[in-house]
């Protein structure tokens, strides 16, 4: 009898896998077809509508989901509750960290499963439009061009197209501990020179740390003597500036650093070894960036921000990222997307999100602020970010990391001659994008 | 006298269930007949479509079009999903062809047995038959349907991929098609300087430390259970738990604390080095001493695994074959070379070799304690001491480079392959022979 019964469930169930195998199939089906793509105003109805009224209206029945990482969430949970009250439209956060969104967006965008907004640093932004992920910013581009530092606007501008709402914008400066410094170097000798009298390894005690292993942070040393990435506007992947005679020279200064400020190996320094120096007071300064403040701030640092020491008499140019917030290509629902994306990135709300968090803002007025300018911290990170460059963002520069980290390492680590292995990390660098 | 078999065979080859009907077996003949509708009214308007897109991989990009001061987004074809609906459709074919081929069997014995004059069975019959006597192919259907769609199906998907171009950043669906290039990935990964440098060093150091790793985790724990065995040995159990303590903590946990342990300048076993005034060593930080220091702390993992499994085996050696050693007057050691060893050998050689498998795919060991680094200038995304398997990982998620990692894939999954089958064939022969003559 059991037997029978069971025989009958298996008949029922195996029907049942065939059938959702089918419906399956054919919502995915859908989805590609070349017949369902045809029309060109698919989603159109809605613009029509919008268009004639001269007004972007959320669709009906929108619902919006962001991606955003964990230190924005009382930020974007706070404007999300606002933005439903204006325009009815409920928002969800999924916490995903800012570099991690692409990659995410890459497999789940086009599958359906993406969120609408979301939000990554400019140098992603290459990787996600040429991949046809984010939605331009054409109906509030005007506006976002002309409020946002300009900088900051072509960092997330790709090919002659505005994709993203702007956030932020963020560079590395000099944390130092006032406890320790009471007036910050201005240029690299005074930072030797200070070594000399407070540097002791063996009581693991330093002067300056960054993390040696991110070149992130090893490219200022190198651009700040003419070192470059990708040609003169940072898109050209055919000139590649990273063993150049300005790159040597800079390279060949940091490499003396490590006899006189930082006896360590390169992977020895992680960001967490670095901070619980740092908050101990056996590291006088450290090189970070505005993500780090609130760890320091919470840990009761007397802290102090300044730009960059000078090498050579050249201000230390780093390197700068603007995050940004960019709408999924495939969201349901573009117009509440787009507005949303907006409604997060206005001057008010850049202000708001630099009271909340300390972002740095990208829109002018915003940066004119006196909250802004009387932040002694905030301007000292605004003044590294003037000689900063943007990251690259075109594509290629996947390939740069790897190389040329392994090349600093080679030089720093195994002493290795400085020439050699620059040219070494951009010859493996030309090979990686001659062989894409 | 062949009649009814011929004709019924020929009416199940031109429609899928009549020859059960012309064996008056209706219900069965219309189920039969419903799924064959069922499915031609589901693939047939999709085959063509499938196979196209498997062979074209898609024609039309997405696009931008401005309309009014809104750009639309106009769907292109998307390469990847295109491969993997074809695939479904395919397979879904596959299933119903089997089917279609059970279809004319069955509907050729039933027409024998009435050229035999003999009886066929009615529905109820069958369905008692097949409840009874095909019972448990029933239960294995499901979960072959199962294995069909979400394990081979992946499967065949990865292996497609090697042979397409799909990697970042020219070839990343849905704004850029993916085609098939054949065998080029795989002859890049040979040819190409820069890519089969990288990959003949990952292989040579996957398979010495697959070989390390095995060994040291071997011997160290066939040690650490002799001592523990050992005539005299008191706290016996006290020894057991301490030795089985790193097995119990995740490795997760354990591998990131070893991490710091073993930091070059702040990491307290440099500290302690320094106390006793020998210089410190670049644990994580050199290519040969990051080497050195994974095998390490793979040995602290992996030893309680063996010393368990060698102690069991340890109580389950007659104790007359010593005492018999011992008439004679043998040494420990040769005790231990003539007994002891082969009964551990003879008992482990399959999970040796499995082990060794496994070592060559110890993802984490290498991804949590030196995530492949030290980074290597003349290496492709792999640092000096990552592993077939992290250099995978890096490939896929770090750079996007899906087809090269495919192409790893498969040879990992060769290289591993190759093994399983030859342990398995050991293991017969285990059985066949008897082990201590």
């Amino acid at each position: 009898m059991m037997k029978k019964w069971l025989g009958v469930l298996i008949v029922c169930v195996l029907v049942f896998t065939l059938a959702a195998c089918g419906n399956a199939g054919k919502d995915s089906n859908n989805a590609i077809t070349p017949e369902a793509s045809s029309t060109p105003a698919e989603p159109g109805g809605n613009n029509a509508v919008t268009e004639e009224e001269g007004e972007l209206l959320p669709e009906d029945g929108a619902s919006l989901i962001i991606w955003e990482g964990k230190s924005q969430r009382n930020f974007v949970e706070a404007l999300a509750q606002e933005f439903t009250e204006q325009y009815g439209v409920p928002v969800k956060l999924e916490e995903v960290e800012n570099p991690d969104q692409v990659t995410k967006l890459t497999t789940d965008g086009p599958a359906g499963l993406g969120a609408d907004v979301v939000v990554f640093p400019h140098d992603q932004i290459g990787r996600a439009a040429s991949a046809g992920l984010v939605l331009p910013n054409d109906w509030f581009g005007e506006e976002t061009a002309s409020e946002n530092d300009p900088n900051a606007v072509s960092a997330v501008t790709f090919e002659d197209i505005l994709y993203g709402y702007p956030r932020s914008v963020e560079t590395y400066a000099l944390l130092y501990n006032k406890k320790l410094v009471s007036t910050p170097p201005k240029t690299f000798d005074e930072v030797i020179a200070f070594s000399k009298t407070f540097n002791d390894p063996k009581k693991n005690k330093y002067t300056i740390m960054w993390e040696l292993q991110q070149f992130y942070y090893d490219y200022a040393f190198l651009a700040t003597t003419g070192g470059y990435m990708f040609g003169s506007n940072n898109t050209d992947k055919e000139d590649i500036g990273l063993n150049n005679d300005g790159a040597v020279e800079g390279a060949k200064f940091l490499a003396s650093l490590k006899e006189s400020l930082l006896p360590l190996n390169t992977g020895d320094i992680t960001f967490d070894i670095k901070k619980g120096l740092f908050i101990e007071g056996s590291l006088a300064m450290d090189i970070n960036g505005p993500w780090s403040l609130a760890d320091y701030k919470a840990a009761g640092m007397d802290l102090g921000v300044a730009p960059l020491p000078s090498i050579g008499g050249k201000p230390m140019s780093s390197f700068s990222g603007v995050q940004g917030y960019y709408v999924n290509a495939f969201t349901k629902y573009p117009n509440a997307s787009k507005l949303f994306a907006r409604f997060l990135s206005t001057k008010e709300s850049q202000l708001r999100n630099f009271e909340m968090n300390g972002t740095i803002p990208a829109n002018l007025e915003a940066v004119q602020d006196p909250k802004i300018q009387n932040d002694e911290i905030t301007k000292a990170f605004y003044e590294q970010f003037s000689h900063s460059t943007p990251m690259p963002a075109i594509p290629q520069m996947a390939s740069v990391w790897g190389p040329i980290t392994a090349g600093i390492a080679d030089i720093w680590d195994g002493g290795k001659d400085v020439k050699a292995s620059l040219d070494n990390s951009v010859s493996q660098i030309k090979d990686a994008i001659a062989s894409q | 006298m062949k009649q009814h078999r011929t004709i019924a065979v020929l009416l199940s080859i031109v429609l899928q269930g009549l020859g059960q009907i012309y064996n008056r077996q209706w219900l069965k003949g219309i189920l039969f007949m419903l799924l064959e509708v069922a499915g031609f009214i589901y693939i047939a308007p999709r085959l063509g479509g499938a196979i196209w897109g498997l062979v074209t991989l898609g024609e039309k990009t997405q696009k931008f079009v401005k309309v009014g001061k809104v750009a639309q987004m106009v769907k292109g074809d998307h390469s990847i999903f295109l491969i993997l609906d074809g695939l479904i459709i395919l397979f879904l074919v596959f299933v119903l062809l089997g089917v279609y081929v059970w279809n004319i069997a069955d509907a050729y014995r039933n027409g024998k047995l009435r050229d035999e004059k003999k009886a066929v069975n009615t529905f109820r019959q069958s369905y008692e038959h097949a409840t009874t006597f095909y019972f448990p192919y029933f239960m294995l259907a499901l979960p072959a349907l199962g294995v069909l769609f979400f394990t081979i199906m992946p499967i065949v998907f990865t292996v497609m991929l090697a042979f397409t171009n799909y990697s970042a950043p020219d070839h990343i669906p849905p704004a850029k098609l993916v085609d098939w290039v054949g065998f080029k990935t795989f002859v890049d990964l040979v040819k190409m300087k820069s890519w089969s440098h990288t990959f003949v060093g990952v292989l040579v150091w996957t398979i010495i430390w697959a070989v390390l790793a095995t060994v040291t985790t071997y011997f160290g724990g066939i040690l650490v259970a002799l001592l523990i065995e050992q005539k005299g040995i008191r706290f016996r159990k006290l020894w057991r738990t301490i030795f089985i303590i790193p097995y119990a903590i995740p490795q997760l946990i354990s591998l990131l604390v070893m991490k710091n342990l073993f930091n070059g300048q702040f990491g307290p076993i440099n500290q302690y080095l320094g106390y006793f005034g020998l210089g410190g060593l670049p644990w994580l930080t050199d290519p040969f001493w990051a080497k050195v220091t994974v095998i390490t702390v793979n040995m602290w993992i992996g030893i309680p695994v063996s010393m368990v499994l060698i102690l069991g085996i340890l109580t389950s050696i007659p104790r007359d074959l010593y005492e018999a050693a011992d008439v004679d007057g043998a040494s420990t050691l040769q005790k231990f070379r003539i007994i002891t060893m082969p009964f551990i050998l003879f008992s482990t050689m399959p999970i040796l070799i499995m082990q060794f498998a496994g070592n060559i795919n110890n993802f984490n060991v290498i991804f949590l304690l030196t995530g492949g680094n030290p980074a290597k200038g003349d290496y492709q995304f792999a640092g000096a001491t990552d592993l077939l398997i992290t250099w995978l990982y890096k490939l896929t998620l770090d750079n996007n480079k899906y087809n090269v990692a495919s192409a790893v894939g498969i040879i990992i999954f060769l290289i591993v392959a190759i093994f399983s089958i030859w342990n398995f064939r050991r293991s017969k022969s285990f059985k066949e022979e008897d082990m201590i003559q």
